[in-house]
């Protein structure tokens, strides 16, 4: 991630919203997926570059290389300085960030309508002709390891999930964190970064979406000035690892010098295009979203075995991990944390959850649906979410009729299908010195 | 260009502000509410009970106790979320337009008839204490202007911090939240804002049946003197770190500060944006940390001017080094007019987009109307920018940018690393991360002197 934190991809359900007339897509003779949706409340435009490579596409010895290459995206193209891209940004007004996941990498603008030429041609140029200064690459290794000290030598929560996900997956490539190990970070060579390029960074292996205050035929114009002259490249080797059953729960235990316990358990769970995503997303907001959600009142308000609950379902191209996580007071043992949580998905396993927790749970998805869709980042983000992870973008527009579909039963199910210990991880990190058993 | 919607304002005989905004763009609707008093109004040893009391108000209000309200706020998909700030407490809900009544009903219970139960506030109190732990275990860059403030404004309300500290929250009692409550919550401190798709009259009438009864608070809100520094150095051991967290700062300029335009773009320049004076110092030049921003916290007086970055242990005497000549260049060679429409255009650029969402116009709304500065502060504001040149941005940087001799460092790094080394800034004073108060013993005795 280069500049801001950016939790996994939340949620995304609702109710039909305006507009998916307005909504225009093309694919160019190169291949690149283009996507317009054209909104003028504010003149003001966002952009969103996906790129479908991220840590799921390296192999040992060049883990991280993915989230490095982001980084490198900015530092210079043949006929642009380093540096030039940013500059020239801003002194338009546009401001932008990129991050990495497992799974894609994208970049994201917000500029003013104006900027537009700008903005498409400075993208296009960095895709197609990106230079690799080798004293950039080292400098920007600085930068990178900055940012794993940051986010997991000095933050306990990465740095347990980094080892549970390690854990998790004995063969596919999701058990190499997306920042990289800090070998690798020191280790890429010159020819990795060129070779990563010309497989990933090929129009065909791209979408772009804009939302905002544009006319729509001069944007497609524009598009394909800057892009279509970019050749596409034959197809990157798929991904054809596939993690085994897991058949028995792993453990991870960490002492480090810390006050407060965590305890995360990683369930295996289904790729992002699973059918039952709508049931596991509203299953999730049952669990451990808002004061009201079972897990919260249980463990956090009843028993008060944690300060804190929280979880996602990383929803990727192959099957991933449901995650649930929790901050313990300093003097509670992670053993009883978990057997409390245990309890409560057992439960929940047993006599499936209330019809008024399923409502909650489609009202808190509906709201939060509708916030995304208000601004310009929310629709361009939602726009290549959809056609990245579900292939089609117009998907969007029907996720509200999902939502409405889903079932207490269906809840139930996926609860069954995915809770189990014995397709877990369980991670802890205990005080040094503690002496309470962490496994019971 | 970004201009203030139309919008009603209107104020209650009880002094209770209320500001309307239409906005139908999605089936949403926004409120924020500010209610005058905040931390600064903390009993002067007991930091954190503005914000227990905050953090209460959703805890149980009206006929609903804690559970029942948060399953009535979420079960319409709702969000409530009330927390203190320096000078007041925020109030900040989204519900489905459908839901209008609703959420006035709440908001009013919460403001009003809070239940502030006891068994709520020894959980929440005992909850907060361990969360700043716990941040202390992982986030400690979050708490870096905690210990900045203590250092930097020793002796006046702005030095406490806002939540609390460990062991300020072990000492506070029900009955000082209880009091807080009954001196500091009447419908003269209020604004509220409701912006969205709304019901303008259904929603004056029941904002006005919901508020107008609603008495003045019993005490007049207390604003603070403006605050005093003297530049010292603290460092905050925290054994075994990968990476040393450092702020440089001491006062700024307050929210009426004549001179805003210039300000934020000689700040832009400076700290505020990717390629500005500090970043690519410490990032693009040096590779040396992931980033380096500079800010002025502005309220009814003046907060800091803050620099604020982090870097490998082993760097971190060059790296302060780094922020302390970007300052002195700053300072020496002031900015060109061609750095000064850059930073006018990215600034407009990004303006339009902070201010996108019915949301983001109650709380900008709301902000307004609390420091009293009209909307022309948001109308004109572009053309404020297109006045500055290099001799205004000179000024200013004479004026609100201090030289790197005024600023206080604060550190929290592995002090058996750098302790030694960070004496050329000034005298060292110390303490540990697990301590349970952001100043060392000395400092607090002299706060509250």
């Amino acid at each position: 991630m280069r500049r801001t934190a950016l939790a996994p991809s939340a949620a995304l359900r609702e109710p039909a919203p305006a507009g998916r007339d307005g909504v225009r897509a093309q694919v160019l003779a190169n291949g690149l997926q283009v996507i317009l949706w054209p909104v003028h409340h504010i003149p003001s435009i966002a952009l969103n570059l996906w790129v479908r490579a991220g840590s799921r596409n390296e192999r040992p010895g060049i883990t991280g290389l993915a989230h490095f290459f982001e980084h490198m995206m900015f530092n210079g193209t043949r006929s642009r300085g380093p540096g030039e891209f940013d500059r020239l940004m801003e002194a338009q007004g546009g401001a932008n960030n990129a991050f990495t996941s497992d799974d894609v990498t994208v970049y994201e603008d917000w500029f003013p309508a104006h900027a537009l030429e700008l903005v498409l041609e400075l993208e296009a140029d960095r895709v197609a002709h990106l230079a690799f200064a080798p004293e950039l690459i080292e400098s920007e290794r600085g930068v990178v390891a900055s940012e794993r000290r940051l986010r997991v030598e000095d933050n306990n929560h990465g740095l347990l999930a980094e080892r549970v996900q390690a854990a998790a997956f004995t063969v596919h490539p999701y058990r190499f964190a997306t920042i990289g190990s800090p070998q690798d970070i020191r280790a890429w060579r010159l020819e990795d970064l060129q070779e990563f390029y010309r497989t990933y960074y090929a129009p065909n292996n791209l979408t772009l979406t804009l939302a905002g205050d544009f006319d729509t035929e001069t944007a497609v114009r524009l598009v394909r000035r800057y892009f279509e002259p970019i050749a596409a490249q034959p197809s990157p080797t798929p991904v054809r690892e596939r993690e085994p059953p897991q058949g028995e729960e792993r453990r991870v235990t960490l002492r480090r010098k810390v006050q407060t316990p965590l305890v995360q358990c990683a369930y295996k769970a289904p790729a992002a295009a699973d059918e039952r995503a709508s049931a596991i997303h509203l299953l999730m907001s049952v669990l451990m979203e808002g004061d009201a959600s079972r897990l919260h009142r249980a463990l956090v308000e009843e028993q008060q075995v944690a300060i804190e609950v929280g979880g996602h379902w990383q929803e990727g191209f192959d099957p991933g991990l449901l995650w649930l996580s929790m901050t313990l007071p300093h003097d509670t043992p992670p053993e009883r944390a978990l057997a409390a949580l245990d309890a409560e998905l057992e439960r929940v396993l047993e006599a499936g959850v209330t019809q008024a927790e399923l409502e909650r749970a489609r009202n808190l998805a509906i709201v939060g649906f509708w916030k995304r869709l208000a601004t310009i980042d929310g629709k361009a983000h939602l726009l290549g979410e959809y056609a990245v992870f579900h292939s089609q973008w117009a998907e969007l527009f029907e996720e509200p009729r999902r939502l409405a579909e889903v079932t207490r039963e269906q809840l139930r199910g996926v609860a069954a299908d995915i809770l189990a210990p014995r397709q877990r991880t369980v991670g802890i990190l205990a005080p040094n010195g503690a002496r309470s058993r962490v496994r019971p | 260009m970004v201009r203030v919607p139309a919008h009603e304002r209107l104020v209650l005989a009880n002094g209770a502000t209320l500001i309307l905004l239409p906005r139908r763009d999605v089936p949403l609707l926004a409120c924020q509410a500010l209610l005058r008093g905040g931390s600064v109004s903390d009993p002067p040893t007991l930091p954190g009970v503005a914000s227990l009391v905050a953090a209460l108000l959703e805890k149980g209000a009206g006929a609903r106790d804690a559970y029942a309200f948060a399953e009535t706020v979420e079960g319409a998909g709702g969000s409530f979320a009330a927390a203190a700030g320096p000078e007041a407490i925020s109030l900040r809900s989204q519900f489905l337009a459908r839901d209008q009544d609703l959420m006035l009903e709440l908001l009013a219970d919460a403001l009003r008839t809070p239940r502030l139960a006891a068994n709520e506030f020894e959980h929440l109190r005992s909850r907060q204490i361990e969360f700043i732990k716990a941040v202390k275990d992982s986030e400690p860059a979050e708490l870096i202007d905690a210990y900045g403030r203590a250092l930097v404004f020793c002796g006046h309300p702005y030095a406490q911090p806002v939540h609390g500290s460990e062991s300020s929250l072990a000492r506070i009692t029900h009955a000082e939240v209880l009091e807080y409550h009954r001196a500091q919550f009447g419908a003269d401190r209020l604004i509220l804002v409701l912006a969205g798709d709304l019901d303008m009259r259904q929603a004056e009438r029941a904002v006005s049946a919901a508020i107008a009864s609603w008495p003045r608070a019993g005490v007049r809100a207390s604003l603070p003197s403006s605050p005093p520094s003297a530049p010292r150095v603290l460092l905050v051991d925290a054994p075994g770190a990968a990476q040393t967290h450092f702020w440089l700062g001491t006062t700024g300029v307050d929210r009426h500060y004549p001179r805003r335009a210039a300000l934020d773009l000689v700040n832009t320049l400076f700290g505020g944006r990717f390629t500005s004076l500090l970043n690519a110092e410490l990032r693009i030049k040096s590779g040396l940390s992931y980033g380096a921003r500079s800010s002025f916290v502005r309220g009814s007086v003046a907060g800091e001017f803050a620099i604020r970055s982090f870097v490998e242990t082993a760097k971190t005497v060059r790296a302060i080094r780094l922020a302390l000549q970007a300052l002195e260049r700053l300072h020496h060679e002031g900015v060109s007019a061609e750095m000064l429409a850059s930073a006018r255009a990215y600034t407009l650029g990004q303006y339009a987009l902070g201010l996108e969402t019915a949301a983001d116009w109650a709380g900008a709304l709301a902000e307004i109307e609390f420091f009293g500065l009209g909307t022309r502060y948001i109308d004109d504001y572009p053309d404020r920018l297109a006045e500055v040149d290099p001799d205004a941005a000179r000024a200013v940087i004479a004026e609100a940018f201090p030289t790197p001799d005024r600023l206080t460092l604060a550190v929290i790094g592995d002090a058996e690393r750098i302790a030694e080394q960070l004496s050329e800034f000034g005298p060292v004073d110390s303490m540990r991360l697990t301590d349970p108060d952001f100043s060392p013993g000395a400092l607090a005795h002299e706060a509250l002197a």
